[in-house]
């Protein structure tokens, strides 16, 4: 375990260095705070027609809160951004996608990765610590997107909403979710990676993993889902479980052989 | 000492490395000599513990290497490949940083510092990699080599592509690993520098077609052939070999030189200088003839079936 903090000094290192490969990362996290601004706030503002106008969103509101004492207005508001929270889930994995899948194929590629398998250094480690290389600075961007979120909806949305996000909801998806969901996406980006010769194929086996989070935010705006407490709980712990089995099955099917003796 | 017994290794239908034994002693350097796709990389690879052999064994130090014991041993042994593989955005002190980190080196600093001056690239520490030359980047990744100070050494064509001058620090800093007691093993395509480097010289062509030291290797191919140079024309004392070497023994001029192929040099010779020096002739040298390191090989590679 301890050569993994090395690694990931310099996984760290390389990063800062490399800053464009955090450009992506930085559009996804923009656009996620643009979007639910503009639709709940500044479109309305704009338009002269308040949220509360449209009896769809009415009705669908009431499934985010029961509260009474904030307005139609607000209670949209309060549904519409805890809806986009779901998109805060998105935001690390797309970002770190293009990191984790070229994490092993990249070191194959720049021959970097035989000096390195002849250290001590085992499979998991060398594994972890590229997942953690491409978790790290992801969440931290996402985390000051989160933070940047927040506080703009306690200084522009209606009287109410932003002690309506302070809920465990919120919790959940902040603090277990997002961060359970995109482990799991990136571990899937590595164990691809250590499977394919080449980082485009990587990536894009790696995208794949966005479509079940998309269809979660799908079917949540369209309120055919609402997603409890309990529910991202048990949504959380899965992942998580589903995080260590995908770990013990990439150090399984890391292949050092054929990654040294078959990859051009 | 590292010690390869029965190596073979398979890719499928294909023998890369087939039943190869040999062992590289304390102080000794071996150089692994062939033609490409001859195994040498795979055997380094083997030995190194990175890949599996398909049979046989590898022991370090007399232990044998397994899956289990790979990453202890492996701390033993300063592997460079072929290419450098340092990281391109890092600088060379920041590389080295990394790999003294996975060797667990305690006095980290102390140690990137004396590869530092022992490669004589201090002053180029904190360049990124990336603007390195190619002997410079050379360097660095035969410090990172040994910066565990490793008993072991595996060097995949370290001289590759590198000038006389950075050719030579490197072959002397290999020397002095040796003296320190170091086994080293280098793959290498080049000829003159087996034969100026190592104690002993593999031939490999997915077998070990020949190993022994570079004289041994030539002896075998010994043309039995002994060359008098003298000053003046050399044809002058044809006449006078030819009386004591008899009509049997083949005798020719070569430039200032004779060549005579006598059946026992070490009794004729000392005749046939005297009766030089009898007919008035000035010599300068006489020596048996020894077929070049290149001619050996070229030989044994022909001998195995393999191209030269």
């Amino acid at each position: 375990m301890g050569h993994i903090r090395p690694l990931l000094a310099k996984e760290f290192l390389d990063l800062a260095r490399n800053k464009t490969a955090l450009v992506p990362v930085a559009i996804v996290t923009v656009l996620t705070l643009a979007l639910p601004f503009g639709i709940a706030i500044a479109i309305p503002a704009m338009t002269g027609h308040a949220l509360g106008e449209d009896s769809d969103l009415v009705r669908i509101s009431h499934m985010a809160s029961a509260a009474d004492t904030l307005s139609d207005d607000g209670r949209i508001q309060l549904f519409l951004f805890q809806q986009f929270l779901m998109m805060f889930l998105i935001t690390p994995v797309t970002g770190a996608m293009a990191l984790a899948s070229h994490a092993i194929v990249g070191e194959k590629q720049a021959r970097t990765l035989e000096p390195l398998l002849a250290t001590p250094l085992g499979t998991f480690e060398l594994l972890t610590a590229k997942v953690l290389g491409a978790l790290v600075p992801t969440l931290t961007i996402s985390g000051i997107g989160l933070a940047i979120y927040l506080g703009g909806i306690g200084l522009f949305a209606a009287p109410g909403v932003g002690a309506g996000m302070a809920s465990l909801r919120t919790f959940l998806l902040i603090a277990l979710v997002a961060p359970a969901s995109a482990l799991v996406s990136l571990q899937a980006a590595i164990l691809i990676s250590s499977r394919v010769n080449d980082a485009r194929t990587a990536q894009q086996f790696g995208a794949l993993i966005i479509i079940p989070l998309a269809g979660l935010m799908v079917a949540q705006f369209s309120g055919s889902v609402w997603l409890s407490s309990l529910a991202l709980a048990l949504i959380g712990l899965g992942l998580l479980a589903v995080w260590l089995a995908l770990t013990f099955v990439s150090v399984a099917l890391f292949d050092r052989e054929t990654i040294l003796t078959r990859w051009r | 000492m590292i010690a390869a017994r029965h190596l073979t290794r398979r890719f499928g239908p294909r023998t890369a490395v087939d039943d190869v034994t040999f062992e590289v002693g304390r102080s000794e350097i071996v150089a692994l000599l062939g033609p490409n796709g001859a195994g040498k990389t795979t055997t380094l690879r083997m030995l190194a513990g990175l890949i599996a052999p398909t049979s046989g064994s590898v022991a370090i130090g007399g232990v044998q290497l397994t899956r289990a014991n790979g990453a202890a041993l492996r701390m033993q042994i300063g592997f460079l490949t072929e290419a450098p593989g340092l990281w391109d955005r890092l600088t060379v002190r920041e590389n080295l940083r990394v790999y003294a980190g996975l060797y667990g080196l305690a006095d980290a600093d102390a140690r990137i510092d004396r590869v530092l001056d022992l490669f004589a690239i201090a002053d180029r520490a904190n360049a990124r990699t990336v603007e390195l030359s190619k002997g410079t980047r050379q360097k660095a990744a035969l410090a990172r080599t040994l910066l565990h100070d490793p008993t072991i050494l595996l060097l995949d064509e370290p001289t590759s592509g590198l000038d006389p001058e950075v050719t030579r620090s490197v072959r002397m800093l290999l020397d002095e690993r040796r003296a320190a007691g170091c086994s080293i093993l280098v793959s290498t395509h080049n000829l003159d520098e087996a034969e100026r480097l190592a104690d002993r010289v593999a031939v490999l062509d997915e077998r070990l077609v020949a190993i022994d030291d570079p004289a041994a290797l030539r002896a075998r191919l010994t043309t039995g052939r002994t060359i008098v140079r003298v000053a003046g024309d050399p044809s002058a004392y044809l006449p006078a070999i030819r009386s004591i070497v008899g009509p049997g023994v083949d005798v020719a001029v070569e430039r200032s030189s004779l060549a005579l192929q006598v059946p026992h040099p070490e009794r004729q010779t000392p005749a046939i200088v005297a009766a030089l020096v009898a007919a008035g002739a000035q010599i300068l040298e006489v020596r048996a003839e020894m077929p070049a390191l290149e001619d050996v090989y070229v030989h044994l590679m022909g001998a195995d079936g393999g191209g030269a």
